[in-house]
C-alpha cells in the first residue's frame, strides 16, 4: 500500500510539469500582452514596453517558462503578480481558505442529501415519494447556479433579512453559497446513487443474501450499499476537485473572494504568474484528492485492496 | 450539534437586530465596487476604482474639476502662479499639512511625488512634458516647461502627494500600507474583498463626518443592488440593469452623473468604402441613436454625435449634430456611387459591445448596408482594432481630463493607439498643436470649435452617446453634486442628522 502511494506521488511530478507547460503555452498563445492590457488603448508604446520589460514579459517564451519553474523549484517562489505587483502566494492564501471551506461544506451537504435520498428512492422504487424525489432532483439539476443563488439572496437577505448578502467573514456568510453549490451536485449524486443502487439490488448475490434470510436493513446497508457506492465515491472525488477550482458562480454572486474568481480575472488580465500558480496549486490538490479516492476504494472494496497489495495498477 | 448551530444562528440574528435598532449616530460608510482593488500605489494604479480609493487617502496640490475649466481649489498648495511666458508654474505649500504618520508635508515630498508620477508608466503622460521641478525655498515649488502647454495645471493637480521618507524607508509598505495626507487613513486591506479606512481626525480642513469607510468588492450587479437595499452597502456605482428595483425603493437615491466617455462607431478610413466622407456621413445619419440608447443603455445615456461631450470645454451647439435620417443616408450612399444592398463585411466588436453591434447592424441594413457581426474576446479585439485589421467597429472609450486628450482620437501620432479611424490630416494635427500651446481660454475654445466642426463635417467617427454614470445610495446619506466623470470625495459626504 505504501509503495503504491509513493509510486503515485512520484507520478505527480511529470503530471504537474505537463500541466504547467500546457497552461503556459496556451497563455502565451492568447492575444495581448500584460502591459497593453493593464495600461489600455491610450498608453504610449514605450510605456507598454517598459512595463512588459519590468515583468520580464519581453523575454522569449521558453526562457520565461524555465525561469518560472526554476524559481518555484529553487526558491519556492511562485512569482509576482502582474496585476497587484505583490507575491502571488498572498493572493492565493487570501482566497484559498474560502474556497476550501465552501467546497468542504457543500460536499458534505450534497453527499448527505444526495446519497441518503438516493438510497431512499431506490429502496422505494416507483413509490409516490420516489417520484417526488426524482422530480425535485431533476429540477435542481437543471437549475442554473446563478439563478438559484440570486433567488436565495432575494429571499433570505432582501425579504427576510436573515443572512448577509455578500462577503466571507463568518459562518453565516457561507450558508447561502453552500446551498447554491450543493443543490445541483446533490441532485446529480442522488440520481447516480439511485441508479447504481437499483442495479446492485437486482444482482444475484443480493437475491442470495435475501434467500439466506438476511434482514432487509442488512441487505441494503451491508451488501448493496458498499457495492453501489464505488461510482458515487469517484464522482464525489472529482466533484470535490472541481469545486476547489472554484464554484465561480457562487463566488461571484455572493462576492466571496475565491480561487475561481481569482483565476478568471487573472486570465483576462493575462497575469501569467497568478494563473500558473493557481493552476499548479489546484493541480496538486486535485491529484492528491484523486489519490485519496483511490485509497478510499480499498476500504470500500476488499478486492481492490488486494490488488494494491500485489503492487498492481490503480483503479479501473 | 444541530441545536448548537441553531442557537448560534439565532444569537447572530439577535445581535444584528440590536445593532440595527441602536439609534446611535451613524458614522460609518460602506461603498461597493465591482472589481478588485489591485494596488494602493499612489501613482502606479490603472483603474477608476483604485483612483477613487486613493482619492480618500491622498491629497493633491490643488483640486480642479475634471475638465480643468474652473479655478482650482487650494489643497496642499494654498496658491499658484503661472509665469508670463507660460513656462514656470509656482506653488506655495501650506505649512500645517501632515502625513498620517505625523510628519509634515514638505516641498521635498511634493517634488518627489511629482517626479514619481511623471516617471510612472501608468500615468506619466499627463505631465510628461515637465522638464524639471524643484523646491525654491521651504514653501515654494516650481515646475518648468520648454513650451507652453495649456492643460499642464490640470496635469499637476492629478498626482497624489506621498511621503518621500516613508517611500525610502520601506518601498513595500509604501504600497501595502499607504501613508497619505488625505482625510482618511489606511486601516487594512483584505485582498479580493475589501479596503478599510478611518477618519484622519487631524486633517487640516477639519475632521471628516464619516468616521469609518469600507470599500467592499462586489462583482455582481444584482448582488450589489440587493446589498444596497439591505443597507449592508450605503453607496455604489451601479449598472443600468439594476435601476428598476433600486428606483422603486424609496430608501435608495439614484443620481445620474454625466461622463465624457463615449460610445461610437469607428470606421477604418484606410479601407473602402469608409474612405469616402459621404459613406461615413450616411452611417451617421442611418443610426437611430434614441433607439440605441433605449435598447443598450436603458435610456441612461446622453445622445450626442459629437466626440466632445456637452459638459466639456470646447463643446458648442454650433458644432453639427447628426440625427436619424435614413433617407438622407440613402441619398448620400447613392451620391457616393454605392449600389445598395451593399455588403460592408463584418462589424468587429468585443463581447461586451455585441448589443451595440446588433442595433447598428439593423439600422445599417435599413439603408442598404449589409454586414455580419464578428464578436471577439476583448484582448484580441483590441489587437485587431489598433492594428487597423478591421473595417467597421463599435466600442466605448474614455479620453478624460482636458479636452486636449481628444487629440488621441484624431492626431496622426496616435494611429496604432486610440486613433482607430486611422485618420491622418496635417490641418487637424496643426489645430491640436495650436490648442496645446494656447493659454487664453477664449482663443482655445475657438480652436476646439474649429476642430470639432471639422470632425463633424468629415464624419470621422459616428459618435452615438455619452453613457451616464449611475450612483445609488441610501437616501439618508447627503452627497454633494458630482462633477463630470463622477470622482467622489467621501470627505464631502455625511449622514443626515
Amino acid at each position: 500500500m505504501t509503495r503504491y502511494v509513493v509510486k503515485r506521488l512520484l507520478y505527480m511530478i511529470p503530471v504537474l510539469l505537463g500541466v504547467a507547460f500546457l497552461v503556459f503555452t496556451i497563455l502565451s498563445l492568447t492575444p495581448g500582452d500584460p502591459g497593453s492590457i493593464i495600461l489600455g488603448i491610450t498608453a504610449k508604446p514605450e510605456d507598454i514596453a517598459a512595463l512588459n520589460a519590468q515583468f520580464g514579459y519581453d523575454k522569449p517564451f521558453l526562457v520565461r517558462f524555465v525561469n518560472y519553474i526554476g524559481d518555484i523549484l529553487l526558491h519556492f517562489d511562485l512569482g509576482t503578480s502582474y496585476a497587484t505587483r505583490q507575491p502571488v502566494i498572498d493572493s492565493i492564501l487570501a482566497r484559498f481558505p474560502n474556497t476550501l471551506v465552501l467546497a468542504v461544506l457543500s460536499m458534505c451537504l450534497s453527499s448527505i442529501l444526495g446519497i441518503s435520498m438516493g438510497i431512499f428512492s431506490a429502496v422505494r422504487q416507483y413509490s409516490v415519494m420516489d417520484h417526488v424525489v426524482v422530480v425535485v432532483a431533476l429540477v435542481f439539476a437543471s437549475m442554473p447556479g446563478f439563478w438559484l443563488g440570486l433567488m436565495l439572496l432575494i429571499l433570505f437577505s432582501l425579504r427576510l433579512g436573515w443572512l448577509p448578502s455578500f462577503g466571507a467573514t463568518s459562518f453565516r456568510h457561507f450558508i447561502l453559497p453552500t446551498i447554491t453549490v450543493a443543490m445541483p451536485s446533490a441532485a446529480g449524486l442522488l440520481r447516480l446513487t439511485r441508479s447504481t443502487m437499483l442495479e446492485t439490488i437486482r444482482k444475484e448475490y443480493i437475491r442470495t443474501a435475501r434467500a439466506k434470510g438476511a434482514s432487509n436493513r442488512r441487505v441494503i446497508w451491508k451488501h448493496a450499499l458498499r457495492n453501489a457506492l464505488l461510482p458515487v465515491v469517484t464522482t464525489l472525488g472529482t466533484g470535490f476537485g472541481a469545486s476547489l477550482g472554484g464554484a465561480i458562480i457562487a463566488e461571484t454572486v455572493f462576492a466571496m473572494p475565491g480561487m475561481g474568481t481569482l483565476m478568471t480575472t487573472a486570465i483576462r488580465q493575462k497575469d501569467v504568474p497568478t494563473v500558473m500558480s493557481a493552476t499548479l496549486f489546484l493541480a496538486v490538490l486535485f491529484s492528491l484528492i484523486i489519490l485519496l479516492v483511490d485509497i478510499l476504494y480499498a476500504f470500500i472494496d476488499p478486492r481492490i485492496k488486494s490488488k494494491y497489495r500485489n503492487g498492481g495498477g490503480g483503479r479501473e | 450539534m444541530k441545536k448548537l448551530l441553531t442557537l448560534l444562528v439565532a444569537a447572530a440574528m439577535l445581535a444584528t437586530l440590536f445593532a440595527g435598532s441602536a439609534l446611535a449616530e451613524k458614522t460609518d460608510l460602506v461603498i461597493a465596487v465591482d472589481a478588485d482593488i489591485d494596488t494602493l500605489h499612489p501613482m502606479d494604479y490603472s483603474t477608476t476604482i483604485e483612483l477613487n480609493v486613493l482619492n480618500q487617502l491622498y491629497d493633491t496640490l490643488m483640486y480642479m474639476n475634471p475638465d480643468g475649466t474652473e479655478e482650482p481649489e487650494p489643497r496642499i498648495a494654498e496658491s499658484y502662479a503661472i509665469s508670463e511666458d507660460g513656462l514656470d508654474y509656482t506653488f506655495v505649500i501650506r505649512d500645517d499639512v501632515t502625513f498620517h504618520d505625523g510628519t509634515p508635508v514638505t516641498v521635498d515630498d511634493v517634488v518627489f511625488s511629482l517626479n514619481l508620477y511623471k516617471e510612472s508608466e501608468y500615468q506619466g503622460s499627463q505631465i510628461s512634458m515637465m522638464t524639471g521641478c524643484e523646491a525654491v525655498d521651504e514653501h515654494t515649488v516650481v515646475c518648468h516647461l520648454d513650451a507652453p502647454y495649456a492643460p499642464f495645471l490640470l496635469g499637476l493637480c492629478q498626482p497624489h502627494i506621498a511621503s518621500k521618507a516613508y517611500y525610502e524607508a520601506d518601498p513595500d509598505a509604501f504600497v501595502t500600507s499607504p501613508v497619505g495626507s488625505g482625510p482618511y487613513k489606511f486601516v487594512s486591506r483584505a485582498t479580493g474583498s475589501n479596503v478599510v479606512l478611518e477618519a484622519n481626525e487631524d486633517y487640516y480642513r477639519g475632521a471628516p463626518a464619516i468616521k469609518s469607510l469600507t470599500f467592499n468588492v462586489i462583482p455582481d450587479t444584482a448582488t450589489m443592488a440587493i446589498a444596497l437595499q439591505t443597507g449592508e452597502v450605503n453607496f455604489a456605482e451601479v449598472d443600468s440593469s439594476a435601476l428598476l428595483q433600486l428606483e422603486a425603493n424609496p430608501a435608495i437615491t439614484v443620481v445620474e452623473v454625466p461622463s465624457s466617455g463615449f460610445a461610437y462607431v469607428c470606421m477604418n478610413l484606410e479601407k473602402a468604402p469608409f474612405d469616402d466622407v459621404r459613406v461615413r456621413q450616411a452611417v451617421n445619419y442611418a443610426i437611430n441613436r434614441e433607439n440605441l440608447v433605449a435598447v443598450c443603455y436603458d435610456g441612461r445615456a446622453e445622445i450626442n454625435s459629437n466626440i466632445c461631450s456637452k459638459e466639456r470645454f470646447g463643446y458648442s451647439d454650433a458644432q453639427y449634430q447628426y440625427t436619424y435620417d435614413p433617407e438622407k443616408a440613402a441619398a448620400l450612399l447613392a451620391e457616393a456611387g454605392i449600389e445598395t444592398p451593399f455588403n460592408i463585411g463584418e462589424i468587429l466588436v468585443a463581447e461586451k459591445n455585441s448589443n451595440l453591434a446588433t442595433v447598428i447592424q439593423n439600422d445599417l441594413r435599413a439603408v442598404g448596408l449589409d454586414c455580419t457581426i464578428a464578436v471577439k474576446e476583448f484582448n484580441s479585439y483590441i489587437g485587431e482594432l489598433v492594428s487597423g485589421n478591421y473595417s467597421i467597429s463599435a466600442l466605448t472609450m474614455t479620453l478624460d481630463g482636458d479636452t486636449q486628450s481628444l487629440e488621441m482620437a484624431f492626431m496622426s501620432d496616435y494611429i496604432g493607439m486610440a486613433n482607430n479611424a486611422r485618420y491622418s490630416d496635417p490641418d487637424m494635427d496643426a489645430l491640436f498643436n495650436q490648442a496645446r500651446g494656447e493659454t487664453d481660454n477664449a482663443a482655445r475654445a475657438a480652436i476646439f470649435n474649429q476642430i470639432f466642426t471639422k470632425a463633424q463635417d468629415e464624419a470621422i467617427y459616428a459618435v452615438l452617446c455619452n453613457p451616464l454614470l449611475l450612483y445609488a445610495y441610501n437616501s439618508t446619506l447627503n452627497c454633494p453634486e458630482f462633477d463630470l466623470e463622477g470622482n467622489y470625495f467621501v470627505y464631502d459626504f455625511a449622514w443626515q442628522e
